[in-house]
This record gives C-alpha cells, sequence and structure tokens, in this order.
C-alpha cells in the first residue's frame, strides 16, 4: 500500500510538472504576443503542439544514438524532477528527494544536454554539430556563475541537503534572496543562459541554424523533447524556489512563486536580442562570475 | 483514420484531430514572390500564432509545405527533396496563378504551370499574389479539410508514387536524389 | 560635360586608331573594336584612361546578320563617364576571349553568356553551370529559341487556359454587373 502511494505520488510530481510546465510556456507565447501587439495562440497550445507530434509518423533513422538522444532528455527530466523536493513540508511531492542532495542535481542536470548532444551528432546534420557545439559552450559559460552561487549557499547553510536548506531559511525568517542576494543574482543570471531564451538562445537560433540539434528531430521525437522541456523547466523553477524563496508549502504557493521566476527570463527574452556565442561565455564568466565571487566573499564575511 | 464499429472516428482519433488541425507548423522556405506575404501573415497585423500556425525551420519538424509562388525546374527538384523528408501526416499550400496555371508565366522555358501534376496539393489559394487575408482563409480552408479528413494528399503521393515520379522525371532531367522508404 | 565627352572621344582615337569611337545620344561614349584587339583595348582603357570598374558583360544576338555582339560596360569614377566597348563575333561556332585576368568578376558573366547564348569564352572553360540546371535543349536567351513551344512541350497545362477570355467582361456577363468606366480602356474586346 504504502509502495503504491509512493508510486502514484511520482506519476502525480510527473503530470503536476507537465502540466504546469505547458501551461507557463503557452503563458509566455501569449505574453510575447501582446508585447508585439497580437492576440497570440491559446494557452493550452502547446499541448496541442505535443500531442500532434506524438501523432505524427516518424520514419527517420540515423542510427541508435538518434533514437535515445530524446530518450535521454526525458530520462534527465524525469529525474532531476524527481530528485527534486516538490513542497517543503507533507509526504506527498516528495519522491526521492532524502536520497539526492545539490551536487548530484548539478550533475543530473548536464546529463540531458549531454544525451540530446549524441543524439544530434548522430544525425550528421551540419547544423545539429554546430548547434551542439555551441550549446555546450554556453554550458561551459553559466555552469561556473551557478556552482559558486550554489557554493555559497552549501557554505553558509553547511548542508547539501534541500530540506535543510529550506528548513534553515524557515528558522532564521529570511528567504536566501534577502540572505545573499549575490548569490540570486549570479544563479539567475546562469538561469537565463539555462532557459535558451533570448540573448541566450544561440544554440537554436531558429533564423540561422535551423533550429540547431533539433534540427533533424521531428514527429515523436520532437514531441519528447517537448514534453521534456516543459517538466524540465518546472524542476529548475522548484529548484530555484526551493534554493532562494524559501520553498513552498502547498501547490498554489509554489505555482505563484515559480511563476514570479519565471517571469524573469521570459520578460528578459522578449526585449533582448541575441549574443552571439563568445560573447554570451565571456558574459558569464565577467558579470554572473564577479557576482558569484562576491556571494562567497559576503558567506565568509556573514558569518 | 481508424472508425469505430458505429462506422465513426474514435475518440482518440477526435482528439488527435483536433491537435492536427490546431497546430500546423508551416516550413520556412519560400520561392518566387509569395513569401513576402508569408511574413505579414504571421506578424502583428494578421498574427496567425492564434490558429497554431507557427514556422519552422526544417522540414522533419513541419506539417505544412508553402509553395510561394512560381517554381523552375531548379527549385521543383529542392521542393521535391524537402517534401518527401517531411513527416506523415502532411500539407501542401499553393500560392498564387503560377502553381495553378503557370500565371505571368505561362510560357517560361524554365517554369511548371501545373503543380498538382509534380506533388499532391491540397489547397489552392488564387491571387497574384494572394494577400494575407486570403492565405489565413486558405489556412482555415486547410483545417475544414482535416476535420473532414479529406486533407490526404501525402497519401495520394504514396499510392501514386509512380505517376508522380513519371512526371518528376519528365522535367528533372539528371535525377540523383536519394529514395526516402516511409 | 559634353566638352570631358569631346575630349575624351578625341583622345581615344588618337590612341586606339584600330577602334571606331562614337558618342551616344544618350550619354556615354561607344567604341567599336576587333576580337582581335579586344583584349588589348580593354587593358589600355583600364590602365592609361581609368576605367577601372567593369559593370557589366551583355550579349546581343544579331540573329538577321547572323552575329553575336559583347558588350563591355566600363566605368570611370573620374570624369564619371561610360564606356561601351562592342565586338562582333560569329554566331555558329564564334567564340569569345576571357578577360578573367583584367577582371576577376567577368567571370561569373562570362559563364552566364556561355551558358544562356551557347556563345563559349577561349581562356574561361569554367565547367560548372550558373542558372539552368541539366538544360539540353537549344541555349534558351537566342532568338531563334521559341520559348512556348519548348514550354508546351516540356510541362503540363490545365486545361481551360485557351479561351483565355478578360475577367471582367466574363463576370458582368455572368452577373450582369457593368464594368466601370474607369476599366473600359484596359478590358478586352
Amino acid at each position: 500500500m504504502e509502495t503504491l502511494k509512493t508510486i502514484s505520488g511520482y506519476f502525480a510530481t510527473i503530470g503536476v510538472a507537465f502540466t504546469v510546465g505547458f501551461l507557463f510556456m503557452g503563458f509566455s507565447r501569449i505574453l510575447t504576443a501582446r508585447v508585439q501587439n497580437r492576440v497570440g495562440p491559446p494557452i493550452y497550445q502547446n499541448l496541442l503542439d505535443i500531442i500532434k507530434l506524438w501523432s505524427k509518423e516518424s520514419a527517420i533513422n540515423h542510427g541508435l544514438m538518434q533514437h535515445l538522444g530524446p530518450a535521454f532528455a526525458v530520462t534527465a527530466s524525469v529525474t532531476t524532477l524527481l530528485f527534486i523536493p516538490v513542497l517543503r513540508i507533507g509526504n506527498w511531492f516528495q519522491n526521492f528527494s532524502f536520497e539526492g542532495d545539490l551536487i548530484f542535481l548539478l550533475y543530473i542536470m548536464v546529463f540531458g544536454q549531454l544525451g540530446m548532444a549524441l543524439g544530434a551528432g548522430q544525425t550528421g546534420n551540419p547544423n545539429s554539430a554546430i548547434g551542439v557545439s555551441r550549446g555546450l559552450s554556453q554550458v561551459v559559460g553559466y555552469e561556473i556563475p551557478f556552482v559558486l552561487a550554489l557554493t555559497a549557499l552549501m557554505v553558509y547553510h553547511e548542508t547539501t541537503s534541500l530540506h535543510e536548506i529550506m528548513a534553515a531559511q524557515d528558522s532564521i525568517g529570511a528567504w536566501n534572496i534577502f540572505v545573499n542576494p549575490f548569490a540570486f543574482v549570479a544563479a539567475i543570471i546562469a538561469f537565463l543562459g539555462m532557459t535558451h531564451y533570448t540573448p541566450f538562445d544561440v544554440p537554436f537560433a531558429p533564423a540561422e541554424l535551423a533550429s540547431g540539434p533539433p534540427s533533424e528531430f521531428g514527429g515523436k521525437y520532437l514531441g519528447m523533447m517537448m514534453t521534456s522541456g516543459s517538466i524540465f523547466a518546472f524542476a529548475k523553477l522548484t529548484l530555484f524556489v526551493n534554493l532562494f524563496l524559501g520553498g513552498a508549502s502547498n501547490l498554489l504557493e509554489l505555482l505563484a512563486k515559480t511563476l514570479a521566476l519565471y517571469l524573469i527570463p521570459v520578460i528578459i527574452g522578449i526585449v533582448t536580442p541575441r549574443y552571439r556565442t563568445e560573447q554570451a561565455i565571456v558574459f558569464f564568466w565577467k558579470w554572473p562570475t564577479a557576482f558569484g565571487i562576491l556571494s562567497i566573499l559576503w558567506v565568509v564575511w556573514m558569518r | 483514420m481508424e472508425m469505430n464499429d458505429k462506422d465513426t472516428l474514435t475518440i482518440v482519433e477526435h482528439i488527435k484531430n483536433f491537435a492536427r488541425r490546431h497546430s500546423l507548423f508551416v516550413l520556412a522556405y519560400g520561392t518566387g514572390c509569395g513569401a513576402i506575404e508569408v511574413p505579414p501573415t504571421m506578424t502583428s497585423r494578421y498574427d496567425a500564432e492564434r490558429f497554431g500556425i507557427v514556422g519552422r525551420a526544417t522540414p522533419r519538424q513541419a506539417d505544412v509545405l508553402l509553395i510561394t509562388g512560381y517554381l523552375s525546374v531548379k527549385t521543383l527538384k529542392r521542393v521535391i527533396r524537402t517534401y518527401e523528408q517531411m513527416q506523415n501526416p502532411k500539407y501542401v499550400i499553393g500560392f498564387g496563378s503560377c502553381t495553378i496555371n503557370g500565371g505571368m508565366y505561362w510560357d517560361s522555358y524554365n517554369t511548371i504551370k501545373v503543380l498538382d501534376q509534380y506533388m499532391p496539393v491540397d489547397v489552392y489559394i488564387n491571387g497574384c499574389m494572394p494577400r494575407p487575408e486570403s492565405v489565413i482563409s486558405g489556412f482555415i480552408k486547410l483545417q475544414q479539410l482535416i476535420k473532414a479528413g479529406k486533407a490526404d494528399g501525402w497519401k495520394k503521393y504514396q499510392e501514386n508514387l509512380d505517376w508522380y515520379r513519371t512526371n518528376q522525371k519528365k522535367v528533372i532531367k539528371n535525377w540523383n536524389m536519394p529514395d526516402y522508404n516511409w | 560635360m559634353s566638352d570631358n565627352i569631346q575630349n575624351l572621344q578625341k583622345s581615344l582615337s588618337e590612341r586606339l586608331p584600330q577602334c571606331s569611337v562614337k558618342i551616344r545620344k544618350h550619354g556615354g561614349v561607344e567604341l567599336n573594336s576587333s576580337k582581335e584587339n579586344l583584349v588589348g583595348v580593354l587593358a589600355h582603357l583600364r590602365e592609361h584612361f581609368g576605367y577601372r570598374h567593369l559593370s557589366h558583360i551583355s550579349c546581343v544576338d544579331w540573329l538577321e546578320q547572323n552575329q553575336f555582339e559583347l558588350v563591355y560596360i566600363l566605368w570611370n569614377y573620374e570624369s564619371r563617364i561610360q564606356l561601351f566597348v562592342k565586338v562582333r563575333l560569329a554566331r555558329e561556332n564564334g567564340s569569345g576571349i576571357s578577360i578573367r585576368h583584367l577582371w576577376p568578376q567577368a567571370d561569373t558573366y562570362e559563364r552566364e553568356i556561355a551558358e544562356m547564348y551557347g556563345l563559349p569564352f577561349d581562356g574561361n572553360e569554367n565547367p560548372r553551370e550558373l542558372i539552368l540546371e541539366d538544360w539540353d535543349a537549344m541555349p534558351p536567351m537566342r532568338r531563334d529559341f521559341d520559348t512556348r513551344a519548348y514550354s508546351k512541350e516540356a510541362f503540363y497545362d490545365r486545361p481551360g487556359r485557351e479561351d483565355a477570355k478578360d475577367v471582367r467582361s466574363v463576370i458582368s456577363g455572368r452577373s450582369g454587373e457593368e464594368i466601370p468606366e474607369i476599366a473600359i480602356p484596359y478590358t478586352r474586346k
């Protein structure tokens, strides 16, 4: 009985993550449309896209890794999601969060991208190869400030467990965004790079790269990637809420906090043009890294 | 399409059909002058995205191929190759009189005149060139056809492949293209 | 300005006595050369008259005289006078001379002329096709090439095109609607 409850808990988490993910993406499309003085698609448009993509025939074969690449992406998103405690309290939505910690999450979050890189590499499309090299360069760029910010938090709270970080914020009575604002700035700029919205969308640059790594993936593969993207977006947002906004005690609070965080990359994305790869890396290694180092100094000074 | 025992569509087919007609990914490939009518259709004034019509950069991800104007023989070869790389179900919309009967290029030595001899066309939009309103009405027509299950040009292409190939090879002398086994 | 042109004509006739030079009615100077002198004349114009820019090479098909005429259009940035160097070539089995060593962009024009008129250029054996692909009929820009007959034979016609009636008169005949006065001059009878 207990096992059944746990397993249904996993599925409920994935369901919630997927729903919230595609609704947020639909919301961002509407927001973009309103900024451009358009009406925009309905909010469930991404669900329709995913259903349609799943119902398409897929008769492409470029070898084994091409089929495994999108599967890797889905695996990585679901694993990331299941190792993040969705809510601060309660038995539901906790999943594996007691076994894993921040260090493990740092590894598993890159796994999907590496799988996609292998899959896209096998298709032999030159656009995919260029997109993969750009995407991985960008990973090298934003991982440094991200790890610096997380290190600052881990050193400050003397733990790598997400639960204990959330509990510590609760006991101090202040969220980490106020305790260590420099870490938040560094992490949120790294988050812009992770979401691949403009100005950091050069790996997928539709106008010049024919959508980059997934250019050879259509139908079900693209559907898998979009599904994984929805789940992964939610997982990342939840992680950030847990780290900086003190976690959430119920789903409504979580929704409000994740939406507030999600609006940052969307709104920045609407109004900015695109960075080239080298500009993006220079940017990541300059400003957010400086903030990351500052956050560690701040932690040292605070203690 | 799958039918149940009462000879109507199953509920899964209904959902699939609804998703298909409200999410049309258009391949961003332009030939001739119609390519300039597509950006106004997509942007603020006419906003095709409210019907779920968005552009895609690769044929693998696209559902709809727009033939936006005259096709020279050289372009036809590329268009056929692009069309065969798209995944089923896929639809073709022919823009303007050039694709219908040759239009102003009716006596040109290097442009084809009747598109549906070489590719299955689901919807023709007349005009020279059609304005964005007509383009959107053509998309609505395509949605109606998909709803009725009549937008089956891709099936016709598979069934009558030999006939299409004969016609294509009549104008494309040097046929050095891969064969797709979809 | 006209002084400049007259001076140019005078000095051109002195320096290039083998060519006939005349002033064109709509501006510019025209210079008729023979095939043998052509490269020398162009090089001379380039080196000594400041004609550093080759705008275009065009080809005219003189079917009645069984000749091709190549027109090299040159431009001088200082005097701002356009120069047309013309040369007549045999239509059947004739050939031009490549000037790729003077202006590299001439390569494109020469390939186009070779493809569209079937006039080969000595010294430019660039085998790649430029615009046409797998073309095996008569070069299409020759005047004796019947494009309508070719297109009728090569491509399909959609039936219903032959009568070619005027759209307005068909519509007015069908619905009884009057043709507006402004459209009457443009209506086919």
